[in-house]
């Protein structure tokens, strides 16, 4: 039990063509990509989006290492996934089909997700968060656009954070004798307040500590905020969305 | 006569809503006077409490003065545009974490350019001009994550100094950060200071090395200015105004304990973390005596952490071994947590424990899970918040309102409950004032003459050298 190992869609560094790309395309490009993987009907195509993924794997220099890693925790939601499919299938068909037709979506869903993962593997919070501002910028009128972006983005920075966090409070009170994963459901989540109240105290004092250091630095009074780098439209981002988009159609079509 | 840049005259502040209704209201601060002149560096020393975290929030523009003028530039807080006024006076406060919030060093510092709304290429000059002041020029593109506690808050500093401020204010902005780390953000500190940035250093205790650069000291207690005069006038006064100087030479523990009976016997322990490459431990080799008071020490990032959480079984020992008892540590079930109540752990911040609403059920919580209940767990309850020194009426208290150093002493209570043999603690004396150290120092020495094993995790040598009977320097591995 350990959670401030998880490196969950954390970050990682790189020189390549997929970190250097504008977050707009690469938001763009997940969009579309996305729902594309979601129409996806027979083998041939998913095979096709399965080389594609790995191309993109290949050009955005992550090692295939930390993409396992990173996906580790995706792996409940799959065996989910799957043991649904089946229950809810083997009634209908038989055996075989059942089990070829989970197997189907349970692995459309990894990729899917694996695709949705390199977004923040390749883009910092920070891009990521002026990306969605620059999208969201036609609801301006209303919603607080920039302040969402800016909650997104501190919130992204803070994650592995809190996981650290958590990490401490769980061996704080289990040092105590708490008893975390034994007993019932109901014992359990009794057993879990111990972990949840301090959680709860350390992200409000956090919370309270990074607005004043934000207002410190003129955040807030700030009439026009400007970036240090500037998001700038690019050739290489047309082209991304056009490779996309052909994909797409690909996947769809097929 | 140098200009003055800032100046408080009488300033006063209370939390108490009726204040000014009623004369005797709690003041968190009353009539604080004081100035600073361009290029000076003024240090405002006070206890935990005395009211320097509201001065702070003050001098920073976070809240009004309730009485009183606040001036800079000669200009009243009142008429300043705010946004003005961060231009010229940055603060930086005590823990670097809360403090950046991007993910990169880069971005981090460009986000008070960005809020003045300066261009791109303005933005860039900034942040490479504040990143080569705190040396970490090199560092720039690296995720904050991936810094240690002083860069980071040499990070923190860049970030105020991007914002091109004459006034740079600090609360305790090197509490949290071990020697080395503060040793280099001195060296920023003094350099800045020789460039004619204007310095206020909040804090409840003057490193030695750092006398010949402070100009002035101010002393706040209850909220109140009750000294102000030159650092040498200070040096001299110290003791009297109830703050110790730290001295050069360490001192040593002259009534050292020595025991031939191990505790613990740890043989070649290697420990490595799921995700990375290098081992956080690696073939150490320790016996942790019987009855004495071990410190180990060692740069951040050295595995002491981890080395101790071995110790009650909440690491899985990945190769080597941990005897105790003349046995190997148990792994699971029922001897797992009779280990784990006669081996104590108080982690360094009290509140990644405190949950109860009140002292008594915060303590209740270990001999609960143990299994004690009614009266043999009043007993142990009451025994255990004596044991600390606190009086019985704290047990109806809420744990979250108590003071830091309260918190501190609930959270080793609360261990002291199950009365564990030995007892460790993480930094038990960081964030603490002198006298709060004080108590829990005299807390471990008198638990070890009772026969307690101690172990303590610190980076402070001094506390090491003065206390304890044995050393670790987990880098060496070296026992002295």
């Amino acid at each position: 039990m350990n959670f401030s190992n998880i490196t969950f869609g954390q970050y990682i560094p790189r020189n390549s063509i997929i970190h250097k790309l504008d977050p707009r395309a690469k938001l763009l490009g997940l969009l579309i990509l996305v729902s594309a993987v979601f129409t996806i009907k027979n083998f041939c195509a998913f095979a096709l989006s399965v080389l594609a993924l790995l191309c993109v794997i290949r050009a955005s220099k992550i090692p295939a290492k930390s993409i396992v890693k990173s996906s580790r925790p995706l792996l409940f939601l799959i065996v989910f996934t799957f043991a649904f499919n089946m229950i809810a299938l083997i009634f209908r068909y038989d055996f075989r089909s059942a089990f070829l037709q989970a197997i189907f979506t349970s692995s459309r869903l990894l990729v899917l997700m694996i695709y949705a993962l390199l977004l923040p593997l390749t883009t910092t919070p920070l891009e990521l968060a002026d990306g969605i501002c620059a999208l969201m910028q036609p609801f301006r009128k209303f919603l607080p656009v920039n302040d969402i972006s800016m909650m997104l983005g501190i919130a992204l920075r803070f994650i592995p954070l809190l996981m650290q966090e958590a990490d401490k409070i769980m061996k704080s009170q289990i040092s105590r004798g708490a008893k975390l994963d034994q007993g019932n459901i109901f014992q359990r989540v009794r057993a879990f307040f111990p972990v949840l109240i301090p959680l709860f105290v350390i992200i409000f004092r956090r919370a309270d500590e990074v607005a004043i250091a934000m207002e410190v630095r003129g955040y807030g009074n700030a009439k026009i905020r400007t970036r240090r780098k500037p998001l700038i439209w690019k050739f290489q981002d047309t082209f991304a969305i056009i490779i996309c988009a052909i994909l797409a159609g690909i996947f769809t079509l097929a | 006569m140098k200009k003055i840049i800032l100046e408080a005259r009488n300033v006063s502040f209370s939390y108490d809503y009726k204040y000014k209704n009623e004369k005797f209201a709690r003041r968190a601060l009353n009539r604080v006077s004081f100035s600073l002149c361009e290029g000076e560096r003024l240090a405002i020393l006070g206890h935990n409490g005395s009211g320097k975290s509201t001065l702070v929030k003050i001098l920073g523009a976070l809240i009004d003065a309730a009485e009183g003028e606040y001036i800079i530039d000669g200009k009243n807080i009142l008429d300043w545009d705010l946004q003005e006024f961060r231009k010229t006076v940055g603060v930086v406060f005590q823990d670097p974490e809360s403090q950046l919030i991007a993910a990169l060093v880069e971005d981090d510092v460009a986000f008070s350019p960005e809020n003045q709304g300066l261009d791109s290429r303005e933005i860039q000059e900034r942040v490479d001009m504040a990143l080569e002041q705190v040396a970490m020029s090199h560092k720039r593109a690296s995720p904050v994550s991936a810094l240690s506690g002083g860069e980071k808050q040499r990070v923190a500093i860049a970030g105020a100094l991007a914002a091109k401020v004459k006034i740079l204010i600090l609360d305790e902005a090197t509490a949290m950060i071990d020697p080395d780390g503060r040793r280099e953000i001195e060296k920023i500190l003094r350099d800045l200071h020789k460039s004619g940035t204007s310095i206020i250093q909040v804090t409840h205790q003057i490193e030695p090395e750092n006398f010949s650069d402070i100009d002035r000291v101010i002393i706040l207690s209850n909220g109140e200015i009750i000294w102000e005069s030159s650092t040498q006038d200070f040096f001299t006064n110290a003791a009297n105004l109830g703050f110790e100087i730290p001295s050069d030479k360490p001192e040593f523990n002259t009534n050292r304990k020595t025991s031939n009976k191990n505790f613990f016997a740890i043989k070649n322990l290697s420990f490595k973390f799921e995700n990375e490459n290098v081992f956080a431990l690696e073939n150490v080799n320790l016996d942790i005596k019987s009855g004495l008071w071990l410190s180990i020490i060692g740069k951040t990032g050295s595995g002491k952490s981890t080395l101790i959480q071995h110790l009650n079984g909440l690491y899985k020992i990945q190769s080597g071994e941990i005897i105790h008892n003349g046995k190997n540590l148990p792994v699971k079930g029922s001897e797992l947590q009779k280990l784990r109540q006669n081996v104590g752990l108080v982690f360094q911040n009290p509140e990644s424990q405190i949950f109860a609403q009140t002292v008594h059920d915060e303590i209740a919580f270990a001999p609960m899970n143990a299994g004690y209940d009614s009266q043999e767990l009043e007993q142990k309850i009451i025994h255990a918040l004596r044991a600390v020194g606190l009086p019985d009426e704290f047990l109806e208290r809420n744990p979250i309102m108590l003071s830091g150093g309260e918190k501190r002493l609930v959270a080793i209570a609360s261990i002291l409950s199950v009365e564990p043999e030995c007892l460790i603690l993480d930094e038990p004396l960081a964030g603490l004032d002198s006298v709060y150290q004080k108590r829990i120092l005299n807390l471990l020495s008198n638990l070890r003459t009772a026969g307690h094993t101690i172990i303590t995790v610190t980076h402070d040598l001094r506390m090491a050298a003065k206390y304890s009977d044995e050393i670790f320097d987990i880098n060496s591995r070296v026992k002295s």
